[in-house]
């Protein structure tokens, strides 16, 4: 598995020095409580401008397996997301009486992360869950839903060229406490391409664990048998 | 009739005719020169008040900061008693507020746009009433598409 965590994007700062306005005094005349609005002398009317602009609207967050944030986000001091390059593992031994027998066996992870950074509530149980989350911040109304994948190879391979095709390790989804859907749902591998494996509604913290297992429908030589994950995410 | 009754007569006739000449002169408020206002900053660039968003999608508040040097023409008002209110019109991209506070001169105070409130009371000694006012915006994020202008005003009530 691989983690990849995307920092904030700054959007372009459009704001330019205001001055006094004038405006006509047709426009000014207000109906306010039986009180007639005009500029003082009966001239124009007077005021100043403030022009305001998002400068960093758009900012993402994606954590697959352990992630970093300087604290967790709604504890004091306030935490902020930080880069982690660190490349989780998800594994299993196949006992040598069961290989291929048919009957899934548990996949556990490396990983660490057992916390939401959000409130550091015990989310994901570890070993044998993954935890995978983050968020899509943007302005101005509602927007499309950032998307994230998942590029696997068509197969793990072992030092001697065995091949074991990615479409036999599948994932469940659920977390602690969790009711309703997953924004990151149950799924298989599908090998050799980029496959859709959750999406993140904007302005909303987005989190599932997952717990992975392989599949085990036939026998493969022996051998350690590995391959990288590359999780993206994309904001429209 | 009792000098008593004719008393209260005259009272009640007094009260009455204040009522209508009150009613009848409705306040007028003047929104006051201010054309040597000056922003000491070019730019109000919001920023996130909280830069992840909560499980429940709410908590989206864009907030800047921004200051002015304030200067307002009040020679026609010298040597009277004033009450000035600094105004924050309704106006897109939707409900906001704005606090601020200054040097000394204008009342500290925050407000909601629509409404207005007090940032001097008292007599007017200068022809122009100055202060350095720092001012803080806050709007909902998912109101903001693009840059945009706020207008703010001082008034008063003649």
């Amino acid at each position: 598995m691989k983690t990849v965590l995307s920092s904030p994007e700054s959007g372009a700062v459009g704001c330019h020095r205001t001055g006094p306005r004038r405006r006509s005094l047709g426009a000014a005349l207000m109906a306010a409580g039986g009180a007639a609005l005009v500029g003082a002398g009966g001239g124009p009317a007077w005021g100043f401008t403030a022009n305001l602009a998002p400068a960093a609207p758009q900012t993402i967050y994606l954590q697959v397996g352990v992630g970093a944030f300087t604290n967790c986000y709604t504890c004091t001091p306030q935490g902020t997301p930080e880069n982690n390059t660190t490349v989780n593992t998800v594994s299993v031994t196949v006992p040598s009486t069961a290989v291929g027998s048919g009957t899934a066996q548990a996949m556990t992870t490396n990983s660490t992360a057992t916390q939401s950074f959000w409130d550091n509530y015990v989310y994901c149980s570890v070993p044998s869950q993954l935890y995978i989350g983050g968020f899509f911040r943007t302005a101005g109304g509602s927007t499309a839903a950032a998307q994230v994948t998942a590029s696997a190879p068509s197969a793990l391979t072992d030092a001697t060229g065995d091949a074991l095709p990615f479409s036999q390790i599948s994932w469940t989804s659920s977390g602690n406490g969790d009711s309703g859907a997953e924004p990151f749902p149950a799924g298989t591998f599908v090998g050799g391409s980029t496959q859709s494996v959750g999406a993140m509604s904007s302005n909303t913290w987005n989190e599932s664990c997952w717990t992975f297992s392989y599949k085990n429908a036939k026998a493969f030589p022996a051998g350690t048998y590995s391959g990288t994950v590359v999780y993206t995410m994309t904001a429209p | 009739m009792s000098r008593i009754t004719r008393g209260r007569r005259a009272f009640f006739l007094a009260l009455a005719f204040t009522i209508l000449w009150t009613s009848g002169a409705p306040a007028k408020t003047v929104v006051l020169d201010d054309t040597g206002t000056q922003a000491l900053a070019p730019a109000v660039a919001l920023r996130w008040k909280s830069l992840a968003p909560g499980r429940s999608g709410a908590d989206n508040l864009l907030v800047g900061t921004t200051t002015f040097r304030i200067r307002i023409n009040v020679a026609p008002w010298l040597r009277r008693n004033v009450r000035i209110y600094l105004a924050l019109p309704a106006q897109q991209p939707g409900p906001m507020t704005v606090s601020w506070v200054g040097q000394g001169q204008l009342l500290p105070g925050r407000l909601q746009s629509g409404n207005r409130a007090l940032v001097y009371s008292g007599p007017i000694t200068r022809p122009f009433l100055e202060d350095q006012v720092r001012f803080q915006f806050s709007v909902d994020g998912t109101l903001v598409a693009r840059p945009f202008p706020v207008n703010l005003q001082f008034e008063m009530d003649e």
